[in-house]
C-alpha cells in the first residue's frame, strides 16, 4: 500500500471527526439518521442489543440490504464484517461501502488473526481495548480508523471509558521509557513488534488515525464524556433506535458532540428526551457474554 | 480597508476536519513571519458570539448535510449567511465549498446552503470512497511556483456550473480544473473575497495553499499600521 492510499483511507475518517456514526437496520432508520445530522451510518441487520438477546451466529449483513441503504442516503455508509473474515470484507469492498468495521459485535471467523487490511483499497475501522491492540490493528494490519471496544448493546459506557484511559496510560508509560531493554519488554507485553513501538514512540505517541468512542453510548452526556476524554467522534448503536424518541435523541447526541465542552448547551440537549434505551450493566455479564473480549 | 493589526481567523467547528485547517493556518502564519508584524489568531467557531469577532472564516471538509442541519438547528445559519454577505474573506473546502455554493445539484434532506459563490456544485461527484484519489496538480497560474501540489479528493464535490453573478458581485473566476485525462471538472473558484476548493489542502503535507489564502484574501483586506 502506498502512502497516498493510506492518506485517503485515514482522510475520510478525518472528515467524520466531530460527528456521530449511527447504527441503522433499515432504510427508514438510515433516513432518520441522516436528517438528524449523522456524519455516516453503519448498515447492519440487527443492532448489538438484539444480537445479544437473540444470540446465534452473527454474520455480515445481506449485501442487497446494505445496497438499499447506500442508495437511500448521501452520507458515507459503513458495514461490518466478522473478525478475520477477509472474504466478507472482499464482498463488502466489491459492493463499494465507504468503510468496513471488522467488528467484535459479529461472531469472529478467525480465533487468531485479524484481516490484513493493507491488502484492501477500502478503509477499515477496528476496535481496541489497549495500546497493543491499537498498534496491531493500525501499524501492523493497516486499519485507518480506531474506535473503543465498549460493551456493545448494553448502554453502559464504563468499558469504553476504561479503554480510553488504558490507551492513554500506556502511551504515557511508553513515552517515559528510556532504555532499549525497557522498550523491548514493553513491546513484548503489548504483543507488538519492537520497530512498531519505536516508530510510534518517535511519532510522540500520536496515532496517524482518528479514534472514535464506541460501545455503550446511550445519551448526549455519554457522547460528550467520550469527547472530553479525547475521542474524535462517536459511534452510537442501540442507543438511538432502542429509545423512545429516536429522532430527538439522535439530534441531541449530534449537538452534544459539536458542543461537547459546553455544559450549558449540554444541559439543553439532555432535556426532555423520553426514555433512553434499556441498559444492562457490564458487571452483570458473564465473561462469555462480553463482546469486547473478542479480538486478539 | 480595515485599520487594524489584530486579525482573527475563524474555522467553523460544527463537524469535520477543522483542527487540520487550524494547524495549517498556524503553520502558514508562522512561515510567513506574520506574528512579528501583527496579532493574528485562529479560533474554532461554534457559536454566533465567536463568529462576529472573526475577520475571515474557513469552512472545512466534513459532511455537508451534518454541518448544514446542525447550523440550522443551532441558529447559526443566518449569522453565517450574514458573515458571508458582509464581504469578509471566506474559504470553503469540500463540504465547505458545498456550503458556500448558491446551488446544489443533488441536495439531500433539508440541506440549506449559505451561498456566497454563484455556482452550482455536485456532491460526491466522483462516486464513493473507493473513487477518492490524490493527484499532484499545477496551481502556478495563481500561486507562483506551486507546480505539483498534493491534491486530496475524498468523496469530493465538483463545480458543475458557473452561474451569472448576483447583483453587485464580481464574476466567478475559475482558478483550477482537473487535467483532461481526469475529466476537466472545475475544482477551484474565486468570487471576490470568497474561495472555494473541492479538495482538501488541509490534508496536504504542504501549507502553500493556506499561505496564499492568508496573503491574498485575509491580509489584502488589512492595512498594516
Amino acid at each position: 500500500m502506498t502512502n497516498d492510499d493510506f492518506k485517503l483511507k485515514a482522510g475520510l475518517a478525518q472528515m467524520l471527526k466531530g460527528g456521530v456514526i449511527m447504527d441503522v437496520v433499515n432504510v427508514e432508520q438510515a433516513i432518520i439518521a441522516e436528517k438528524a445530522g449523522a456524519c455516516a451510518v453503519m448498515a447492519l441487520e440487527r443492532v448489538p442489543s438484539d444480537i445479544r438477546k437473540e444470540g446465534g451466529v452473527s454474520r455480515m449483513s445481506d449485501p442487497q440490504f446494505i445496497k438499499e441503504i447506500m442508495e437511500a442516503v448521501s452520507i458515507p455508509v459503513m458495514a461490518k464484517c466478522r473478525i478475520g473474515h477477509f472474504v466478507e470484507a472482499q464482498i463488502l469492498e466489491s459492493l463499494g461501502v465507504d468503510y468496513i468495521d471488522e467488528s467484535e459485535v459479529l461472531t469472529p471467523a478467525d480465533k487468531k488473526l485479524h484481516i490484513t487490511k493493507n491488502d484492501f483499497k477500502v478503509p477499515f475501522v477496528c476496535g481496541c481495548r489497549d495500546l497493543g491492540e491499537a498498534l496491531r490493528r493500525t501499524y501492523v494490519e493497516g486499519a485507518a480508523m480506531l474506535r473503543t471496544k465498549g460493551e456493545a448493546g448494553t448502554g453502559d459506557i464504563s468499558e469504553a471509558v476504561s479503554h480510553i484511559a488504558l490507551v492513554k496510560e500506556q502511551i504515557n508509560q511508553l513515552l517515559a521509557i528510556k532504555t532499549e531493554k525497557d522498550l523491548n519488554a514493553f513491546a513484548e507485553e503489548l504483543r507488538v513488534p519492537i520497530e512498531v513501538l519505536r516508530e510510534f514512540k518517535e511519532a510522540g505517541g500520536k496515532f496517524p488515525v482518528v479514534n472514535f468512542a464506541a460501545g455503550g453510548v446511550a445519551t448526549p452526556a455519554d457522547a460528550a464524556l467520550c469527547m472530553q476524554l479525547g475521542c474524535d467522534g462517536v459511534f452510537v448503536g442501540s442507543g438511538i433506535f432502542k429509545s423512545e424518541y429516536p429522532e430527538k435523541i439522535a439530534a441531541a447526541i449530534v449537538h452534544a458532540v459539536t458542543h461537547y465542552n459546553d455544559p450549558a448547551k449540554l444541559l439543553e440537549y439532555s432535556k426532555d428526551l423520553g426514555k433512553c434505551m434499556f441498559g444492562i450493566t457490564v458487571d452483570s455479564l458473564k465473561s462469555s457474554e462480553k463482546l469486547s473480549t473478542r479480538g486478539w | 480597508m480595515t485599520q487594524s493589526t489584530q486579525i482573527v481567523i475563524g474555522v467553523l467547528a460544527i463537524q469535520g476536519a477543522f483542527r487540520e485547517h487550524i494547524q495549517h493556518l498556524v503553520k502558514a502564519i508562522d512561515e510567513l513571519g506574520l506574528q512579528e508584524k501583527l496579532e493574528i489568531s485562529v479560533f474554532e467557531v461554534r457559536d454566533e458570539e465567536t463568529l462576529v469577532r472573526c475577520d475571515a472564516l474557513v469552512i472545512p471538509g466534513g459532511e455537508s448535510t451534518t454541518m448544514s442541519l446542525v447550523a440550522q438547528r443551532l441558529n447559526l445559519l443566518e449569522p453565517l449567511r450574514q458573515f458571508i454577505a458582509s464581504g469578509k474573506p471566506a474559504w470553503g473546502t469540500c463540504a465547505g465549498l458545498i456550503m458556500l455554493s448558491s446551488s446544489l445539484q443533488n441536495k439531500s434532506c433539508d440541506q440549506q446552503l449559505l451561498g456566497g459563490l454563484d455556482i452550482e456544485t455536485t456532491r460526491n461527484a466522483f462516486g464513493r470512497q473507493l473513487d477518492s484519489f490524490i493527484a499532484d496538480l499545477d496551481y502556478s497560474k495563481f500561486i507562483p511556483g506551486l507546480t505539483a501540489f498534493q491534491t486530496v479528493f475524498i468523496r469530493g464535490p465538483v463545480i458543475s456550473k458557473i452561474l451569472p453573478p448576483s447583483p453587485g458581485k464580481p464574476k466567478v473566476e475559475v482558478l483550477a480544473s482537473l487535467p483532461e485525462e481526469r475529466g476537466s471538472q472545475i475544482i477551484a473558484v474565486r468570487q471576490g473575497d470568497i474561495l472555494g476548493t473541492s479538495f482538501h489542502p488541509e490534508l496536504s503535507e504542504d501549507v502553500s495553499f493556506h499561505k496564499w489564502w492568508v496573503q491574498d484574501f485575509v491580509l489584502s483586506k488589512i492595512t498594516i499600521t
